[in-house]
Parts: C-alpha cells; sequence; structure tokens
C-alpha cells in the first residue's frame, strides 16, 4: 500500500474535492443547463404545437369561408328569384288594375251614352208631341185642349214601345 | 495568378514549417537518449539533454498545513476544479435562449451527457444518477487533458523535507483519487440499489439461501431425495450471490487500477518518449494520451452508470 501511496487523508480529501466539485457542477451546470435545455425543448415544442393549431384554424377558416360564399352565392341567386317573381307580380297586378280601370271606365262611358241617349230621346219626344199637336191643330183648324193632348200623346207614346228609354 | 497555399498558408511558410520541424526531429534524436546510446555525445549543450526519469507512484508532497501534507496531484485536483468550475460558471452566469458560443459548446456537453444517462437508464432514473456521472466523467477528462498541458512534471520546487519534486503532476496519477471516485460510485450505486428495489430485496440478490433452508428442512422431514435437489440448486444459489457480493467490491478494485494504471501508464510513456527524443516525436502520443483520457474518462462515468442501472432494476424471481 506504501508503494502505491495509499494513504487514507488524502483519499478522504480527494473525496471531499470530489464532492465538492459535485457541489460547484451541480450549481453553476447541471443545475442551469439543464433548466435551459427543458426550457427550450418545451418552447419548441410549444411552438410546433402552435404551429399545428394554427394550421388547422386556417383550415378551418378557409373551409368556413367557403361554405359562407356558397351560402352567399345561394341567397343572391334566391334573391333574384324572388325579384323576378315580384316583378313578375308587381306587372300582373299593374296589369289587372289597368284592365280594371279601363273597364270602369267603359262602364262610366257607356252610362254616359246611354243618359246623353235617353235625354236626346225624351227631348225628341217633346219635341215631337209638340210638333204633332201642332200639326194636329193646323189639320182640324181648332185649338185643341192643351192639356188634354199632350195627356193623349203621352198615353201614346208609353204604349208604343220601341222609342222606351233603353 | 493566384497564391498557391497548402493548408491555407503560404507555400514557402508551409515548407520553412515542414523543415523546421525535420531539424527538431534530427535534434530529437541527436539529442535523446536513443542517439546518444548510438553515436555518443556529440558535443550538444546541456540544456537539451533529458534526463532519465524516474517515476514514482506515490505522489509528492509539497508543503504541509497542520500535519496534513497537500501533494502536487491534490494541487492539480484543485486546480481541475477551479478550472471546471470557472467555464461553467463563465458559461452559465449570463444564461440566453438563444446562446452564447461557450454556452453552446458546454449545452452540448452537457446534454450529451444528460442523454447518454437518459438513454441508458431511463428517463426518471437518467436524471437521479446524471450529476454524479456527468461528474465523475467531467473531472476524470478534465484530469488526464491537463495533465498534458506543458508545466505539469516539468516544473521543479524543493519542499520542506529538502526534496526537488514536480510542482504539478497529473491528479488521477495519485491512486487516492481513483480510489476515492471508485469508492463514491460504488457507495452511491449501492444506495440507490438498496433505496429503490428495497433493503431485503436488494440483500437477497447476494445473501440467498432461501432454496438452501428449504432443502434442510424436507431432508429432516425424511424427503430425502426432494431435499438433496433442494440443497443443490439452494448451494448454487448461495454460491452465485457469493459471487455477485464479491463482484460489488471487485468493482472498486478494477475502477481504481484501471484509471490508475492506464493514466500512470501514459504519464511514463510521455515521459519515456520525451527522454528519447525531446522534440516532435513524441507528438503522436499526446494524441494517443488525449483519445485515452477521453475513453477512461467515459469508462468510468459509462460504468457507474450502468451498475447504477443494475441495481435500481428489481431481482426479478425466475420461474421454476
Amino acid at each position: 500500500m506504501e508503494g502505491l501511496g495509499i494513504n487514507l487523508p488524502s483519499l478522504l480529501a480527494q473525496i471531499v474535492n470530489f464532492a465538492i466539485l459535485l457541489g460547484i457542477l451541480y450549481l453553476v451546470a447541471y443545475k442551469p443547463i439543464m433548466r435551459m435545455l427543458d426550457e427550450r425543448s418545451r418552447r419548441i415544442k410549444e411552438s410546433m404545437e402552435q404551429t399545428e393549431e394554427i394550421k388547422q384554424q386556417v383550415e378551418k377558416a378557409e373551409e368556413e369561408f367557403k361554405k359562407r360564399i356558397e351560402q352567399a352565392g345561394r341567397k343572391g341567386q334566391e334573391i333574384i328569384d324572388q325579384a323576378v317573381l315580384t316583378g313578375e307580380e308587381v306587372g300582373q297586378k299593374v296589369r289587372a288594375e289597368a284592365k280594371k280601370e279601363a273597364e270602369a271606365l267603359l262602364a262610366r262611358a257607356r252610362a254616359e251614352i246611354r243618359r246623353e241617349r235617353d235625354e236626346v230621346i225624351d227631348e225628341l219626344r217633346q219635341e215631337f208631341a209638340d210638333l204633332t199637336i201642332l200639326a194636329a191643330g193646323k189639320v182640324i183648324e181648332q185649338s185643341l185642349d192643351k192639356e188634354a193632348h199632350r195627356q193623349l200623346i203621352d198615353r201614346v207614346l208609353e204604349e208604343s214601345t220601341e222609342l222606351k228609354k233603353g | 495568378m493566384p497564391e498557391r497555399r497548402i493548408l491555407g498558408v503560404r507555400r514557402p511558410f508551409f515548407f520553412g514549417i515542414i523543415v523546421l520541424l525535420l531539424a527538431l526531429g534530427v535534434i530529437s534524436l541527436l539529442s535523446g537518449a536513443l542517439g546518444r546510446s548510438f553515436l555518443g555525445d556529440i558535443g550538444l549543450p546541456s540544456w537539451l539533454i533529458v534526463e532519465s526519469p524516474q517515476p514514482q507512484l506515490p505522489p509528492e508532497e509539497i508543503f504541509s498545513v497542520l500535519g496534513f501534507s497537500i501533494t502536487n496531484t491534490m494541487l492539480t485536483a484543485w486546480l481541475t476544479i477551479a478550472i471546471l468550475g470557472g467555464i461553467f460558471y463563465a458559461a452559465t452566469r449570463k444564461m440566453k435562449l438563444v446562446p452564447s458560443r461557450l454556452q453552446t459548446m458546454l449545452e452540448a456537453a452537457i446534454g450529451w451527457l444528460l442523454s447518454f444517462c437518459e438513454d441508458i437508464a431511463g428517463k426518471e432514473n437518467g436524471r437521479r444518477f446524471f450529476p454524479l456521472v456527468a461528474t465523475l466523467f467531467l473531472f476524470v477528462l478534465a484530469n488526464a487533458w491537463l495533465s498534458l498541458f506543458p508545466g505539469y512534471g516539468s516544473i521543479l520546487v524543493t519542499n520542506a523535507h529538502g526534496e526537488t519534486v514536480h510542482l504539478l503532476r497529473g491528479a488521477n496519477t495519485d491512486i487516492n483519487l481513483p480510489l476515492a471516485l471508485a469508492l463514491t460510485s460504488f457507495v452511491m450505486v449501492e444506495y440507490w440499489g438498496l433505496k429503490s428495489v428495497g433493503v431485503f430485496r436488494y440483500l437477497k440478490k447476494f445473501f440467498n439461501a432461501g432454496r438452501f433452508i428449504g432443502g434442510v428442512r424436507q431432508v429432516f422431514r425424511g424427503k430425502v431425495k426432494e431435499g438433496l435437489g433442494g440443497l443443490v440448486n439452494g448451494a448454487i444459489d448461495v454460491f452465485i450471490g457469493f459471487i455477485e457480493l464479491l463482484s460489488e467490491f471487485v468493482r472498486i478494485l478494477s475502477f481504481t487500477f484501471r484509471l490508475f494504471g492506464n493514466m500512470t501508464g501514459g504519464e511514463i510513456l510521455l515521459l519515456m518518449m520525451l527522454f528519447l527524443a525531446p522534440f516532435v516525436l513524441a507528438i503522436p502520443f499526446y494524441g494517443l494520451e488525449l483519445l485515452v483520457g477521453f475513453i477512461q474518462a467515459l469508462i468510468f462515468g459509462g460504468l457507474t452508470l450502468v451498475f447504477a442501472t443494475i441495481a435500481v432494476t428489481p431481482h426479478t424471481e425466475e420461474a421454476h
């Protein structure tokens, strides 16, 4: 043992040295470097996960966007169809109204015509009666009781249906 | 026309260096022990002559404090500790997520050691063993590589006893240091084994007399045939346990002498080469010693790791 140089104090001192070195390295090397390595790998993992997440989000957003566009297209078509329909309806309504109005106008015009004709007929009858009385007076040369004659003629006219108010 | 360059230096410069190295090699052959034994003394100045080294195994005392002798290997161990601590302190003082050059380098080293531990012992146990394994590796490696610096083994001082001694000597070449490391490794391995597996289950690996006692019982009950079988198997168990126990302790010796022998041998090899041919020709052996230092450090750390892994793995009963 002496030849090799083993002695207890040196041995103990070297064990202590080693323990001290372990302590120092633990404090200045292992702990901070391991923390840093872990931190870095954590960050890398995190950012990779984030990338994945963002990718998924983008995909989802794109899908959503496509869906929206499709929806919007469909809706636009619908609105156009609706408008066409409404237009047709409105047209029909307008046409119907115009027709009605025209008919009403026509009816009124007809009524007017009839009224005027009646008036004319009345007038004619009046004149005819007067003329008749006059003519009869002339023919018989005597003045008839004017009132009695009128009544007579009116009765005759009433009986004849051809000149009745229509 | 661009200048021709060899290995990044101008051609004349390169050949100058080659010539210088050759000249140094010739001088070293002449002044070394080899040349002198063949040619005799040819009148070279005395400062070129390297004296025959007288290697001795025990470290030399430089001075003593309160009766405790500070040897040259103790001094270099402290130097190693200071240098390792200093480098790592400088690298980790201001740690950044985007690291500096030094930080990257040491982080790579530590990361390599950490993944080495985790690969062999598993994630959790690897982290548990890591500080010891890494410290063993770094300490042995730094001791080995620092002892290759000039100044180790060449600065002479006179100590209190009037002897002329080397001021610095590779710390690994003092048997106390490998022994201290081996004992530490042994104690920690056994501690981890006892703690993880449980005291009784762990010790059962070494003192496994269960089947032997069972065999004795059966013999006394008169079942001689079965009893004898139990006795034989039990005896084998006991014997294997004894060998296992012995091998645990033999590890201390093998750890100690492997490192001590390699490092001391390497140092003596370098001294002898310097003695035989002082310049140039010893350079390859320095390269060899770099490799040996690395391998020894890796073996010391790696074996400790493997032994610790074996110790914490529960000893499963074989099915009978």
